[in-house]
């Protein structure tokens, strides 16, 4: 199991290594100036040559990503190219706030879709189960600025429920700040649970038509003690993995969330870096979603070696 | 009867890909004997996958939706009720029975915007898919067939992709390379080329070390040959499927950029521009200048998921 632990981790940071090579080429490959940007098409010529100069974007490449990796493996991104704040001041409140609104969205989300899994799979191919996979597949594959925009137009309008801006004043206490979050967490919660609920289904359908399933039930389990302690021990491993990956996913759906409801998080960081040219926060805030998805899949892939032991032996060997 | 495998892509093919019908051989002739009796199987094998994915409604809705968008894109301001353009009345009517979408905030008709804003998405996700599967099958087939460091390289590069904030990246190639229709199809192409590649690999280590493969290499057919000739018409099927949800995530990934700001520029009326105008009026009780064109593209996305997913049901016998 360490052995299997410390490969893991060694392939995830080769992993993070080039995803942020990836985004130093995309970024310093495609033509643009940095100070132009910056400064506005007004700025004088030698201003912007200085500006670069200060930021060392007019040094050779090579120099560029050789100081780039040192701050990717001190985790020190630098200073903003914008307000000249620690990109580590800008990115981690934001993350921060849009760890928030993932997790109450992932909070709704995970039973919610579970137990639609669960019972589809019992009414297979039976008209509840088509009208629940059909609307998860369809919700599922709308944009989340779309569901964002169009639940926003009709709780906040129609109903009168909930908030266009869903930053909550300062000091709202962890309960006041959930109608702040709730619609925009909605959004993705729509996004996010067709896909789980699906692999879920297939996992539970896979695990009532088992020999095991079959055995346990012979041997005089109740309905619901099969379902708990054999099916979906097995049924879950798939769906574990769906919703790791997922959790890498939310980072770029968030952005449309975030931007629809004025939501200050990772999301409109990037979103803002990007059309600014702020290569430091981008770089920072990309390399912390890259983080965050790496350590989500390998914490799936431990849960699955600690729910079934049959995939522990095998790794171990 | 291994190399007869071969299929020929029917006319009634599923969906029109010239992309993958370029590669894939006509009927090969060492193998003509066998062969004919074999093909004529497989064309009535893919008649009959044809016939049942007609038949799902979930597809017949799907091509519904997707026909009726297309008629939009195409006549564009030939039958909209007003010119999307040029048309004023008063901003900001609420819908009503003259204006049924309402009006916006320079007075022109949502109903002939929403009309005709399909133009963009229609014309650009379909291509943007295709190459995407065209570059994913090279690489996916390279990745599976040659394997050893090549493939542990480029597994490598694929899986830090996936780690990718895949719209983030699109939009910083867009706002520093224009976002012009063609560096639009680019970029998204570019895109989804490591996620099909990754698809395509995996089906081709399922067919590479089975026995038509190797007498192939065994007869001294080239890499190449065997790579496009002999494995690629046998993972038609995943291809087709992921050609079919690449669309849909084209459409998806479209509108998000242009709803983000990178894509067709004011006055256009593309749908995610739309939104993008009209979001922020939403808090003054204007919502019709987003709702509609939100729900726009909501449809086209089903529309085109309906239908992949009777092509996968089918294909794959979920």
């Amino acid at each position: 199991m360490g052995r299997y632990l410390l490969r893991r981790l060694v392939s995830a940071l080769v992993t993070l290594w080039l995803l942020a090579t990836i985004v130093f080429l995309v970024v310093s490959v495609l033509p643009g100036d940095v100070g132009r940007k910056v400064l506005g098409p007004f700025a004088l010529k030698e201003d912007v040559a200085r500006f670069n100069h200060q930021l060392g974007t007019d040094r050779p490449l090579l120099r560029q990503y050789v100081t780039s990796m040192r701050r990717l493996f001190t985790l020190d991104f630098g200073h903003s190219y914008q307000s000249g704040e620690l990109v580590n001041k800008i990115i981690f409140p934001a993350l921060f706030r849009s760890g928030k609104l993932a997790l109450l969205a992932f909070v709704i989300t995970i039973p919610i879709s579970l137990a639609a899994g669960i019972f589809t799979a019992r009414r297979q191919d039976k008209v509840s189960d088509r009208v629940v996979v059909t609307t998860g597949l369809a919700a599922s594959s709308i944009p989340e600025f779309v569901t964002a925009a169009v639940l926003m137009s009709i709780f906040c309008v129609h109903w009168k429920l909930g908030h266009v801006y869903a930053d909550p004043p300062d000091g709202t206490s962890v309960a006041g700040q959930i109608p702040y979050l709730l619609l925009p967490a909605l959004a993705m919660v729509v996004a996010y649970f067709g896909y789980i609920a699906r692999m879920t289904r297939a996992g539970v359908i896979h695990g009532l038509q088992s020999d095991y399933a079959r055995t346990a039930t012979m041997k005089g389990l109740s309905k619901g003690e099969v379902m708990r302690k054999h099916i979906l021990r097995n049924a879950l491993a798939p769906t574990i993995t769906v919703i790791s990956v997922q959790i890498g996913y939310l980072f770029g759906g968030i952005i449309g969330v975030e931007k629809v409801f004025n939501y200050h998080g990772l999301g409109s960081t990037m979103l803002n870096a990007v059309t600014a040219r702020d290569i430091p926060v981008l770089q920072g805030a990309v390399l912390l979603v890259g983080i965050i998805y790496m350590i989500s899949t390998l914490m799936a892939d431990l849960l699955i070696a600690f729910m079934n032991p049959r995939v522990r032996l095998e790794r171990a060997k | 009867m291994s190399e007869s495998e071969g299929r020929t892509p029917a006319p009634e093919e599923i969906i029109s890909t010239p992309g993958v019908d370029m590669l894939m051989p006509a009927t090969p002739a060492e193998t003509m004997l066998v062969g004919a009796v074999q093909v004529s199987e497989r064309r009535q094998a893919r008649r009959e996958n044809w016939r049942l994915i007609r038949r799902r409604p979930a597809f017949i809705v799907g091509v519904f939706i997707v026909l009726v968008w297309a008629v939009c894109a195409i006549l564009g301001d030939r039958i909209t009720p007003h010119s999307p353009l040029d048309f004023r009345s008063i901003p900001h009517l609420s819908p009503r029975a003259k204006f049924p979408f309402g009006t916006d905030e320079q007075g022109r008709d949502v109903l002939s915007r929403v009309m005709a804003g399909s133009r963009d998405v229609i014309k650009v996700a379909p291509v943007a898919a295709l190459l995407g599967v065209l570059f994913g099958v090279i690489v996916g087939m390279v990745m599976g067939y040659i394997g050893g460091w090549v493939d542990q390289v480029l597994s490598r590069i694929v899986e830090a992709f996936l780690a990718l904030p895949v719209l983030l990246v699109a939009l910083l190639a867009l706002t520093t390379l224009g976002s012009s229709t063609w560096v639009v199809i680019g970029v998204v192409a570019a895109l989804f080329t490591p996620i099909v590649a990754r698809t395509v690999r995996s089906a081709v280590l399922a067919e590479r070390d089975l026995d038509y493969v190797t007498s192939a290499r065994l007869r001294g057919e080239s890499s190449l040959f065997v790579m496009f000739k002999e494995i690629l018409p046998n993972v038609s099927g995943p291809i087709i499927v992921e050609l079919t949800v690449r669309v849909g995530y084209a459409v998806f990934t479209v509108a998000t950029l242009a709803f983000l700001g990178a894509g067709p520029q004011a006055p256009s009326p593309d749908w995610g521009l739309q939104v993008s105008d009209g979001y922020n009026s939403i808090s003054a009780g204007i919502w019709w200048t987003t709702f509609f064109p939100a729900v726009a593209i909501a449809s086209l996305v089903i529309a085109v998921n309906l239908i992949a997913d009777s092509v996968q049901s089918v294909l794959e016998g979920s």
